[in-house]
C-alpha cells in the first residue's frame, strides 16, 4: 500500500524527524553499554597476545565509556522513560529495551561498581605471579561479560531476552568464582552451578507457561493481556517457577545454599559484585514481573513469606558464623530477605522502600566485601586489627551501624520506611514480618558489634600470622562508598523525594505500556 | 536412607506433581499465536529469508542470539580457566590405528564441506551458524580423536573466534550508525531463495558459524589435551 502525502505535510514530517533525530540517536545509544563490553570480551584474548598492557586497560576503559554513555543519555533524554526497538523491529516482534529512571540507575551502578571492584585493579594486579598473568585476560573477559549481562538485565523489556542475560550472568560468574583455582572454590562453584542450572530450568518452564497462556514474551504486551489470561492458579504457578529461577541469584530463602561457600572461597571482589550487584538485578527482574504481569495479591504474599524466612535464617546463621566472609554472606542473605519484604509492600511505598534498601545494601555490602579482601580468616584472627588498619576498622563500624539501622544513618530511615509500610498494610502476615525484622535487627546488632569490639581489642602480641591491612585500592573504594553513605544520610529528604519520583514511575503500568507501544497496538493490515 | 535423600525425594515428587497438574491445566496443542502468526506473516517479505527460523533468530531476535553466543563464549572461557595446562612429559593416548586414522582423514573434507554448506545456507535451508559451526568443530575434532598426539593451534583458534564474534557486533554497530538501530538488517534483500539474498543475515550466519566452530574446536581440543590419569 502506498500513501500519497501532500508535499508540505511530508516537509513538516521531515522537520519533526530532524528535531527528534538527536534524541532518538542518543536514546538508541543505550544498547552500547551492553554491546561494547561483549565486543571487548571477544577481543580480549587476541589483544592480550599483541599487548598485555592494552588488554589490561581495555576493561576499565570500556566500563568508563559505558558509564559515560548512560549518564549522557540520562541527561539528554530527561526523566521520562523511553524504549528502544533493537534492530528497528517494533515491539512485540522485536526485542525492546525499556529505560526508566530505575533501569538507568541500575545500569549506571553496574558500570560503576564493576569498575570499582575490577579484579585487575590496584594491588590485585601487582601481586600477580606469572601463572596468574596467563589467566588475567580470561578473567577480565568474564568480568566484562558479567557487566554486560547485568546491564542487559536492568534495561531489557523482553522476558526471554532477560532470561538470556540471566544465563550469561550465571555462566560468567561460575568462571569468576573459581578463577583463583583453589579446590574449595571448585566444589563451591559446582554446587552453585547445580542449584543455578536447576533454577534456570524451572524459570524456563515458567516462561514457557507464560508463552503458552499469552502468546507473547514482551513485558509490555504481557502487562496488557495479563488481567485476562494470567489470573488464577496457572499464572500463580508460572510466577512461583520464575521466582524459584530468578531467586537463585537473588539469594531468596530456599535457594541460597550456594551463597556462604561461594562467597567464602571466591575472590573478595567477585563476592562484592555477586552479593552487591547481581543479586539486586535478579530482584529487579522479579519486581518488574510483580508490577507488570503478576498483580494478584498472592504473588506478593509469596515474596513476603520468602523474604521473612530469608531474614530470619540469614541473620541467625550470620550470628553463628565463624569467619568474616561467611558472616558477610549470611548477612547478605538476610538483607536480601529485607529487600524482598520491602518490595512486597503495596504501591509506591513498597517500590520506594525496596529500591532504597537495595541501593543501601549495594553500597554497604560491596564495600564490606572489599574490606574482607585481606580479612578472610576466622573471626579470631581479626582481634586487634584496628591497630594495623585504623581506617578500615573505622569504615567497618560506619557500615555496620548503617546495616543495623542506627538513627542518623541511611539504614535507619530505610528500616523505618519498611516498618511504616508494613504497619499500614496491617495484615497478620505484615505484622509477622514486622516482628521478624525487629528480631533480626537485634541479632544483627549483636554479631556486628561483636566483630567491631574484636577489631578494637588490644592485639595479641606474638601472633605469627598478623593480618595485613586491606589493600589501598579497596580501602579507597570503601572510603568513597562511605562518603556516599554519609552524604545520602545528610541529604535524606532530597534523596527520598528523588526515589519517590523514581518509584512512582516504576509502578506506573500504563506508562510502561504507552512507552513501549506509542500507538495503540494494531497489526499492519 | 539418610534424611537428606528422603527430603530430596519428597521435594522431587512434589515438583513433579506440580508440573503434571500445570500440564493438565494448560491448553497444550492450541497455543495462542499472538506473536507467532505475525512472524509467519511478515518475516518473509520483511527479511527476504526463505528459512523463517533464521529470520527470527538472526533478525527479529538477533540480540538474543548475540547473548547466546556470549554464553557459549563465557562457558568456553570459564572451562579453559579451570582446565589448566598439560605437563610436557605427561603420557598421551596412543594413535588410533590405521582404520580409525584413514576414516578420520576421509571424514575431514566431508564434514568441512557439509559444515560450510550449512553455515552459508543458513538463511535458505534448515540449520545455520550454530549447527554448521558444531559440524565444523567436529571435523577438526575427529582428526584429534584418531591421533591424540596432534594438536590444534590455540592462538589461531582464538583469533578466529575473537574476530568472528567482533564481526557480528560490528555488523550491528554498522547498522546503528547507518540506520539508527543496533542490528537492523542492511543491504538489499535480493530474490528470496538465492544464495546472495536476505541482506546481512548470511553474514551474521557466517560470523556465528566461525565463532561457534572455533570455540567448540578449541574447547574440545583443550579437554582432549588434559592429562590422562595414569593407570
Amino acid at each position: 500500500m502506498t500513501l500519497e502525502l501532500p508535499v508540505d505535510l511530508l516537509f513538516g514530517l521531515n522537520l519533526d524527524l530532524n528535531l527528534d533525530l538527536t534524541r532518538v540517536m542518543t536514546a538508541n545509544a543505550i544498547v552500547l553499554p551492553v554491546v561494547l563490553p561483549l565486543l571487548a570480551a571477544f577481543l580480549m584474548q587476541p589483544l592480550a597476545q599483541v599487548s598485555r598492557f592494552l588488554a589490561r586497560l581495555l576493561g576499565p576503559l570500556v566500563l568508563t565509556l559505558g558509564a559515560w554513555i548512560i549518564l549522557n543519555t540520562w541527561l539528554e533524554v530527561g526523566p521520562a522513560p523511553f524504549s528502544v526497538a533493537i534492530g528497528g523491529f517494533a515491539a512485540p516482534l522485536g526485542i525492546v529495551f525499556y529505560a526508566d529512571q530505575l533501569a538507568l540507575l541500575f545500569a549506571l551502578a553496574v558500570q560503576v561498581f564493576t569498575l570499582l571492584f575490577w579484579p585487575g585493579l590496584g594491588a590485585g594486579a601487582k601481586s600477580e605471579v606469572a601463572a596468574d598473568r596467563q589467566r588475567a585476560p580470561r578473567r577480565d573477559a568474564l568480568a566484562l561479560l558479567l557487566a554486560s549481562a547485568a546491564t542487559g538485565l536492568a534495561l531489557s523489556g523482553d522476558l526471554f531476552n532477560i532470561f538470556v542475560f540471566y544465563e550469561l550472568a550465571a555462566v560468567a560468574s561460575f568462571g569468576l568464582v573459581c578463577a583463583d583455582g583453589s579446590g574449595r572454590a571448585w566444589i563451591a562453584t559446582l554446587r552453585y552451578l547445580f542449584i543455578s542450572a536447576f533454577g534456570s530450568v524451572l524459570a524456563l518452564v515458567g516462561i514457557a507457561i507464560l508463552y503458552l497462556q499469552t502468546g507473547t514474551l514482551n513485558l509490555a504486551q504481557l502487562a496488557q493481556v495479563a488481567p485476562e489470561t494470567l489470573q488464577g492458579p496457572i499464572g500463580l504457578a508460572a510466577f512461583a517457577l520464575l521466582l524459584i529461577g530468578f531467586g537463585v541469584k537473588a539469594e531468596l530463602f530456599p535457594l541460597n545454599a550456594w551463597v556462604p561457600e561461594v562467597y567464602a572461597t571466591a575472590p573478595a571482589r567477585v563476592s562484592a559484585l555477586l552479593a552487591g550487584l547481581v543479586s539486586k538485578l535478579a530482584i529487579l527482574v522479579i519486581v518488574r514481573l510483580l508490577i507488570l504481569v503478576f498483580q494478584q495479591p498472592e504473588a506478593s504474599q509469596l515474596l513476603l513469606v520468602l523474604g521473612v524466612l530469608g531474614v530470619l535464617t540469614g541473620e541467625f546463621s550470620a550470628w553463628r558464623a565463624q569467619d568474616f566472609p561467611r558472616l558477610l554472606a549470611f548477612s547478605s542473605i538476610g538483607q536480601l530477605g529485607l529487600v524482598a519484604i520491602a518490595f512486597s509492600i503495596d504501591g509506591t511505598t513498597g517500590i520506594l522502600a525496596g529500591t532504597a534498601v537495595a541501593l543501601h545494601h549495594l553500597i554497604v555490602k560491596s564495600a564490606l566485601f572489599g574490606l574482607a579482601n585481606r580479612w578472610s580468616g576466622g573471626l579470631d584472627a581479626l582481634t586487634g586489627a584496628a591497630k594495623g588498619a585504623p581506617r578500615a576498622a573505622g569504615l567497618f563500624v560506619l557500615f555496620a551501624l548503617s546495616l543495623i539501622g542506627v538513627p542518623p544513618l541511611w539504614g535507619f530511615w530505610i528500616k523505618l520506611l519498611i516498618m511504616v509500610g508494613l504497619v499500614q498494610g496491617g495484615s497478620p502476615l505484615d505484622l509477622l514480618a514486622l516482628g521478624a525484622i525487629l528480631l533480626a535487627t537485634a541479632v544483627e546488632a549483636h554479631y556486628l558489634f561483636r566483630v567491631a569490639l574484636r577489631l578494637y581489642q588490644p592485639p595479641v602480641p606474638d601472633r605469627a600470622l598478623r593480618l595485613a591491612p586491606p589493600a589501598r585500592w579497596d580501602t579507597g573504594v570503601a572510603y568513597l562508598l562511605g562518603a556516599c553513605l554519609v552524604v545520602i544520610s545528610v541529604a535524606i529528604t532530597p534523596t527520598t523525594e528523588a526515589l519517590r519520583v523514581l518509584a512512582q514511575q516504576t509502578g506506573d503500568v500504563l506508562l510502561y505500556i504507552d512507552t513501549v507501544f506509542p500507538q495503540p497496538l494494531a497489526y499492519k493490515e | 536412607m539418610p534424611m537428606r535423600d528422603i527430603a530430596s525425594l519428597v521435594f522431587s515428587a512434589g515438583l513433579l506433581f506440580l508440573l503434571l497438574v500445570i500440564g493438565a491445566e494448560l491448553a497444550l496443542g492450541h497455543p495462542d499465536m499472538r506473536v507467532g502468526a505475525e512472524y509467519l506473516r511478515v518475516a518473509g517479505p520483511e527479511l527476504g529469508a526463505a528459512n523463517i527460523v533464521t529470520a527470527i533468530l538472526a533478525g527479529y531476535r538477533g540480540f538474543d542470539t548475540l547473548g547466546e553466543l556470549s554464553i557459549l563464549f563465557a562457558a568456553a572461557t570459564a572451562a579453559s580457566l579451570v582446565l589448566g595446562h598439560r605437563r610436557a612429559d605427561a603420557r598421551r593416548d596412543p594413535p588410533g590405528g590405521l582404520v580409525l586414522s584413514a576414516g578420520a582423514d576421509l571424514l575431514f573434507p566431508l564434514l568441512l564441506v557439509v559444515g560450510i554448506f550449512i553455515v552459508v545456507h543458513g538463511h535458505l535451508t534448515p540449520g545455520g551458524g550454530f549447527q554448521g559451526g558444531v559440524i565444523l568443530a567436529a571435523a577438526f575434532f575427529v582428526a584429534l580423536l584418531a591421533n591424540p598426539a596432534r594438536t590444534l593451534n590455540h592462538a589461531l583458534l582464538g583469533w578466529i573466534e575473537g574476530l568472528a564474534g567482533a564481526a557480528f557486533i560490528l555488523i550491528g554497530l554498522w547498522a546503528l550508525v547507518e540506520d539508527g538501530h543496533f542490528l537492523t538488517p542492511l543491504l538489499p534483500l535480493g530474490t528470496m531463495g538465492e544464495l546472495v539474498s536476505a541482506g546481512t543475515l548470511p553474514l551474521l550466519s557466517v560470523a556465528i558459524g566461525l565463532k561457534v566452530g572455533a570455540e567448540l574446536a578449541g574447547l574440545l581440543a583443550h579437554l582432549a589435551d588434559t592429562e590422562a590419569p595414569d593407570r
